[in-house]
């Protein structure tokens, strides 16, 4: 499914767009969203609703989410060192977006978002947010978790899983990731 | 789960480790040396169904030059570091980029990427580990240079220097690699450099194009094994032929397997059919490009009736051959009556090229594109077929001969019936033989079903060596029972070998069941 316009002026995300600022501003009001980016961009790869959510949790914590379309991971090459990228893709995109960072780049955490459970993997400390659902989507909850990881100077490994809640249309298995050249 | 204490060689102390890291710093510089935990995660991604905690490298290290994999190489002894070396780590569903165990160091050589020559007269390279197919195309692309690649399946991504060292395959008249390969530069394990063939005669120019030399002749021994790091290596490219025509012949019953390689020996060994031909059944050509829970959402292995529908659905065969002829146009047109005759003999075949061959489903499109070494990474979509990150390829040898296929074929369809996986498979047809390649694709993310996928495997490797099939090449996790299938003579000069060559056991201890 192609994000819709309506959808990608919502989270700031069409490149050029020249939607009205004042509606923009008192929408992210609205959503609590941050006033302006302060951290910066951060390169958000997916192309369905999960994208949509996943930026808006970014952009809530102050990241200036861009969208890319579809994770064509050959295409990462092409960005500077210290880019930071995060997204949505399927099995063969994440073996490709892995396998591709050795040496090149590094993984600060991976999520797969399963029937009934999330499981996620960060190697910039623990996950603290269980993604709870009470602001919005548990895909909002994810990028302000990710926006916190991107952030974060922890070290080593950790793995945890998360209830996930939602009926059937909702439990897509879905593959998330963070990660910086 | 958390992990956040430091992992060490094994039998190698914090002090003495922390002085091998400084000494690598000074080598190679800060920047080269990986020890955060986020920086080495692309090195613990493996697709095999073995324990993600046995492959979790302690470092990684990213040399350039060959003068610094020597001093590496020294500092490793002196420390007793163990290192495992990859060139450009994606030998995926072989142990990808990890180590062959957990506390070793990875040497990535995927900085060493300069392409040192290609002579379009002789059609010879001479490449670094870490070039890939994707960079040589694009080097002979933009020099206009009339030569073409064999690529394996991932040929963007991988290198050939790494493929041919793993003898890997491709799909044209080069297919076989490591039989296109011509002189190598190896740093041994006590930082002494040699170069194999011609390569010791001070500027000889026939480096790469004498395989021999004189003497022993040793490439061999640096492939598949841990005797040195190839930093170097020579190959031979194909000249762009004429014309050139893919095509594809699809057999609808499971037991044709054994007339297509009947047929299709004689026509191989006389190099009228001169490439690595694919025999690719049903679910591996549907796999690259369809999902398996759209037809069956069962656990156990997908039923005859959804791979009828499969068939129906996609356009596709039980068996769908992927072909092609090289030459002059007047070449093609003797060798495609030939072609035509011999596979028409039964009337069970559908012998289609151009038009007719695109409009079918399956891989035809990015078949062809291999088939002339062009760059394609649609097999990726096999990792969409079942999900949760889990392929092992096993891949046994047999003659190419039907009998033998028929045979191999029912084995393991009843091995993997039994474990409840798919056969998601491809026979590479080589001059007298045959790789039978089987993606064994599996859930990682389930604990139960990673043992089956495990238990599987090793009852694939037994069971095929009891009817006296090989594997030509494995995955990490199994390499120890790979080795043992052939006996403990041949691994006894292995061993010796690797005592003579690298006493310490620094070189990636264990590749291929190697140790000192």
């Amino acid at each position: 499914m192609n994000l819709t316009r309506r959808q990608l002026l919502k989270n700031g995300m069409l490149v050029g767009a020249s939607a009205p600022l004042s509606l923009g501003a008192a929408w992210a009001a609205e959503r609590g969203l941050a006033d302006a980016p302060v951290h910066g961009p951060i390169r958000l790869y997916g192309s369905d609703r999960s994208t949509t959510e996943l930026g808006l949790g970014l952009r809530q914590q102050g990241w200036e989410p861009r969208y890319e379309g579809r994770l064509d991971p050959l295409a990462l090459n092409a960005l500077p060192a210290g880019a930071l990228v995060t997204g949505f893709t399927d099995e063969a995109g994440l073996v490709l977006l892995t396998s591709l960072l050795a040496g090149r780049g590094r993984i600060l955490a991976l999520g797969r978002h399963e029937a009934g459970q999330h499981r996620l993997l960060s190697h910039r400390g623990p996950v603290a947010a269980p993604l709870a659902e009470e602001r919005g989507s548990w895909q909002a909850a994810l990028g302000r978790e990710y926006a916190r990881l991107a952030l974060a100077n922890d070290a080593g490994r950790h793995a945890e899983y998360f209830r996930r809640s939602g009926g059937a249309a909702e439990n897509a298995s879905e593959l998330s990731f963070l990660v910086q050249l | 789960m958390s992990t956040t204490q430091r992992i060490l060689p094994k039998g190698v102390s914090e002090t003495d480790f922390d002085a091998a890291l400084s000494r690598f710093r000074e080598i190679i510089g800060a920047g080269s040396v990986l020890t955060e935990s986020d920086q080495l995660a692309p090195y613990t991604k493996i697709m095999m169904a073995g324990d993600q905690s046995d492959y979790i490298p302690s470092a990684a290290l990213l040399p350039t030059t060959t003068e610094q994999v020597q001093e590496i190489v020294r500092a490793c002894n002196e420390y007793k570091v163990p290192i495992w070396t990859i060139s450009t780590g994606k030998n995926l569903g072989y142990g990808s980029a990890a180590p062959g165990a957990t506390g070793q160091v990875m040497l990535d050589l995927h900085r060493m990427n300069r392409i040192l020559n290609v002579d379009p007269e002789v059609c010879t390279a001479l490449l670094e580990p870490g070039v890939t197919y994707q960079q040589l195309y694009d080097y002979i692309k933009e020099n206009d240079l009339k030569l073409w690649l064999d690529p394996p399946a991932p040929s963007a991504i991988a290198g050939p220097v790494g493929n041919t060292l793993d003898r890997g395959v491709g799909y044209t008249p080069y297919g076989e690699h490591f039989m296109f390969q011509c002189g190598m530069e190896v740093v041994l394990a006590n930082g002494e450099v040699i170069r194999t063939g011609m390569g010791g005669i001070e500027n000889s120019s026939s480096w790469q194009v004498f395989k021999w030399g004189y003497g022993p002749y040793i490439d061999g021994l640096f492939t598949q094994s841990n005797y040195g790091i190839v930093t170097k290596m020579g190959l031979w490219l194909m000249p762009e032929p004429p014309a050139y025509r893919p095509f594809l012949i699809q057999y609808q019953d499971p037991e044709d397997i054994e007339e297509i390689v009947d047929v299709l020996r004689p026509l191989r060994i006389a190099q009228i059919i001169p490439n690595a031909v694919v025999i690719v059944h049903t679910l591996w050509d549907a796999g690259t490009h369809v999902m398996r829970r759209d037809y069956y959402d069962g656990t156990d292995s997908i039923p005859r009736e959804a791979i009828e529908r499969i068939k129906a659905d996609e356009g596709i065969g039980e068996w769908n051959v992927y072909a092609a002829l090289y030459g002059t146009p007047e070449q093609i047109e003797v060798n495609w009556k030939i072609v035509e005759q011999a596979f028409g003999a039964s009337g069970k075949a559908k012998i289609m090229y151009g038009e007719e061959a695109e409009k079918r489903g399956g891989g035809f499109e990015y078949r062809s594109a291999l088939m002339k070494g062009d760059m394609n990474l649609q097999e990726f979509g096999l990792y969409n077929w079942r999900g949760g990150g889990g392929s092992m390829w096993f891949a046994p040898v047999s003659q190419a001969k039907g009998s033998e296929t028929r045979d191999q074929t029912e084995l393991a369809q009843q091995i993997l019936g039994k474990y409840g996986f798919d056969y998601v498979a491809e026979y590479i047809v080589g001059w007298r033989d045959m790789h039978h390649v089987i993606d064994l694709l599996y859930n990682r993310q389930d604990p139960e079903e990673t043992q089956r996928a495990h238990d599987c495997f090793a009852e694939l490797i037994d069971e095929f060596a009891k009817r006296g099939y090989g594997l030509y090449r494995t995955n990490t996790e199994f390499m120890e029972q790979v080795a043992g299938t052939f006996g403990d003579p041949l691994r006894e000069v292995h061993r010796t070998l690797k005592n003579a060559l690298d006493p310490n056991g620094i070189l990636s201890p264990g590749k291929s069941g190697i140790r000192s």
